[in-house]
């Protein structure tokens, strides 16, 4: 009776640790600083001085204040320019590669992941390199004759920022979107077939819908990879890469107001949070099998 | 008259592996046709060969007398049944149903109609508007059967498709296919490994085994009159005894075996005598109490006697057959409440009930 009392109390408290476990790490790692932020974002600057007191004018200034809400609109429009044709492309090479013979398939795959296991600071200056004036792509339209002198704009512009990030980015949508295609079965592709469908019939009627979730998932990468981007526009974009990462950022550096760069930063996470919501709505109607 | 699908001297290989070998098949329009074989033996290649999925390295595929081998899967005349049914999971079952009629282009109501009407065909009137994965497995079975007929096809190939169900619905899908089989009078082309289902279903069966057809025939004549080994033993229990040709009389031959001399019958072109071959008897048709005096027959000891509700099964040897069980099914009554492990019995039965098998050289 009396060990049985004990083992009762020993696996509820080894039941209690588990809960406390599972609740206790997102809460430390995830929650814990997040909220601490929003905290933050609702403190006051006065004379270079955090003050506790509770105050909306951090989030007022991003509405009225200087260039805060445009920069954040042409983000905005630059992340889904860059979504757009990230997930355009990703598809079709996804495609391609599902179209290969199983082997095939790895290596190619592979080498679409390759970038993934390099720094981020290399991948930047290797496009650097590609972009500059004497870079790569100038040198050789320059050899082929296509133009007589480098073309600046190349690097330094809003276009370099857009192909930058679009290609850095690009495996992250390629993996999801891929492994959604990996999942159809392959006797669905036989069946439509079979039941008449031309294989064009069959990317739309089966493929791309049976793709929707890996799409969605490249796209939400995608967005929230490249609206927070601070380095990528900076080194790549010159004066053109203001960015509203790039703002945020600023503020905890430079313009040392960590009350309004949390604000921002909340608008941001926000931002993210609506694009990954939106994701999960146009997914509503998928059925587990 | 001209089959509705031939395949002439249809090889395929895999690298350097021959898995069709020279087959010849022939589907008559309205039949309800069994290709029949272990796993390995090549019949789903037939199968995938005839959808399309798969080319031929040698021979034709003609349907009504046009070649087939150079049209696509989707522009065949053909439906396929798969063996796991691969219904759309993100399609309703109206919609996958009528996704054979929507790719064609048809006008919605059309197809709301069709649906409808196949539905109600297959007996599933009312569940159109749900998914694949809310239906059982016999369901699902109905959705691909109706997802294959709905075009209208000339012939719809069915690979295994009752393989995934257990033992009761399998028996209430047999008798469901052979009824819609019938009703829509269009050929089917069935694969299966199970013979007793080959048995229940089939106009004809042909058997295959090693990328070769091994027998063709109606079910009653593969099982009464087997021509090779495999086609004995595959088919139902067989008891192969082998031996000598000693003689032969027009279609009745008699074989010498070292549990003594046997009676058979032979179809077709006869082996010499003096050849090596096997005398293949059901054990439903072997006899425990012939008479001693006989010429022919053999004696042998009972080792068990095996209840198997309304049959027993008899299991005997002879110290002259060393290995080999002889099998007996009698019906569990009065006849064998005797028979005891030990008991001598002496084995005999009609030569129009023991086939003669030629042994491959």
């Amino acid at each position: 009776m009396n060990t049985s009392l004990r083992r009762d109390r020993q696996d509820l408290l080894r039941a209690g640790l588990g809960h406390a476990l599972n609740l206790g790490l997102p809460l430390l790692f995830v929650v814990i600083p997040i909220l601490s932020f929003v905290v933050v974002s609702f403190w006051t600057l006065q004379d270079g001085q955090i003050l506790l007191i509770p105050t909306l004018a951090n989030y007022r200034a991003f509405f009225t204040e200087g260039s805060y809400l445009p920069v954040y609109l042409q983000t905005v429009g630059l992340s889904l320019q860059v979504t757009l044709v990230n997930v355009a492309l990703s598809t079709a090479i996804a495609l391609f590669i599902f179209r290969r013979t199983p082997r095939m398939r790895f290596l190619i795959l592979m080498s679409f992941m390759l970038p993934l296991f390099m720094s981020y600071i290399i991948k930047v200056y290797s496009i650097r390199s590609i972009l500059g004036q004497r870079g790569l792509l100038n040198e050789a339209m320059l050899g082929l004759g296509l133009i007589d002198q480098p073309i600046e704009a190349l690097l330094f512009s809003r276009t370099a920022i857009f192909i930058a990030l679009a290609v850095l980015y690009l495996p992250y949508a390629i993996l999801p979107i891929y492994l959604a295609l990996d999942r159809i079965p392959a006797n669905y592709l036989a069946a439509s077939a079979d039941l008449g469908a031309t294989p064009m019939q069959t990317l739309r009627a089966v493929v791309l819908p049976l793709g929707r979730p890996g799409i969605a998932a490249g796209a939400v990468f995608t967005f929230i990879l490249t609206f927070g981007d601070f380095v990528t526009p900076q080194m790549v974009g010159g004066t053109q890469g203001f960015t509203f990462g790039r703002i945020v950022f600023s503020q905890f550096g430079l313009a040392l107001n960590w009350p309004l760069g949390s604000a921002l930063a909340v608008i941001l996470l926000a931002t993210t949070l609506l694009a990954v919501a939106l994701a999960g709505l146009s997914l509503r109607r998928e059925h587990v099998r | 008259m001209q089959p509705l699908l031939h395949l002439n001297n249809v090889s395929k290989r895999y690298g350097a592996v021959r898995v069709l070998d020279g087959i010849d098949i022939t589907v008559a329009d309205n039949e309800f046709l069994t290709i029949l074989g272990p796993s390995g033996s090549g019949k789903t290649t037939i199968l995938r060969i005839i959808g399309g999925f798969e080319g031929i390295d040698g021979g034709s595929l003609m349907f009504e007398g046009r070649d087939l081998s150079a049209v696509p899967i989707n522009r065949r005349p053909f439906n396929t049944v798969f063996q796991d049914y691969a219904l759309f999971h993100h399609m309703t079952v109206a919609e996958n149903v009528g996704y054979g009629l929507k790719v064609r282009g048809r006008p919605k109501a059309e197809i709301a109609a069709r649906v409808a009407e196949v539905l109600d065909t297959v007996g599933l009137g009312t569940l159109g508007g749900r998914y694949p994965a809310q239906m059982s497995g016999g369901q699902r079975q109905r959705v691909a059967l109706a997802r294959a007929i709905i075009c209208e096809p000339r012939l719809i190939l069915l690979d295994e498709p009752l393989s995934a169900l257990d033992v009761e619905l399998r028996a209430q899908m047999q008798r469901f296919l052979k009824s819609l089989q019938r009703r829509l009078g269009i050929a089917f082309v069935f694969i299966t490994h199970d013979q007793e289902e080959a048995i229940a279903l089939s106009d004809r069966i042909i058997v295959v085994n090693r990328g070769r057809i091994e027998q063709e025939g109606a079910p009653e004549e593969l099982y009464r009159r087997p021509r090779t080994p495999f086609t004995a033993s595959f088919l139902g229990d067989n008891n192969l005894i082998p031996g000598t040709l000693a003689a032969i009389d027009g279609r009745l031959c008699t074989v010498d075996t070292a549990a003594g001399r046997l009676d058979a019958t032979v179809d077709g072109p006869a082996p010499a005598p003096g050849s090596a071959v096997l005398v293949a008897v059901r054990p439903e048709h072997v006899r425990l109490d012939a008479d001693p005096a006989a010429p022919h027959g053999m004696s042998a000891e009972v080792a068990d006697v095996r209840f198997l509700g309304a049959n027993v099964m008899i299991e005997l040897f002879n110290p002259a057959l060393p290995g080999a069980v002889i099998k007996v099914r009698r019906l569990a009554d009065g006849s064998v409440a005797g028979l005891r492990p030990g008991a001598s019995v002496r084995l005999g039965w009609a030569a129009d009930d023991a086939a003669l098998l030629q042994v491959a050289p």
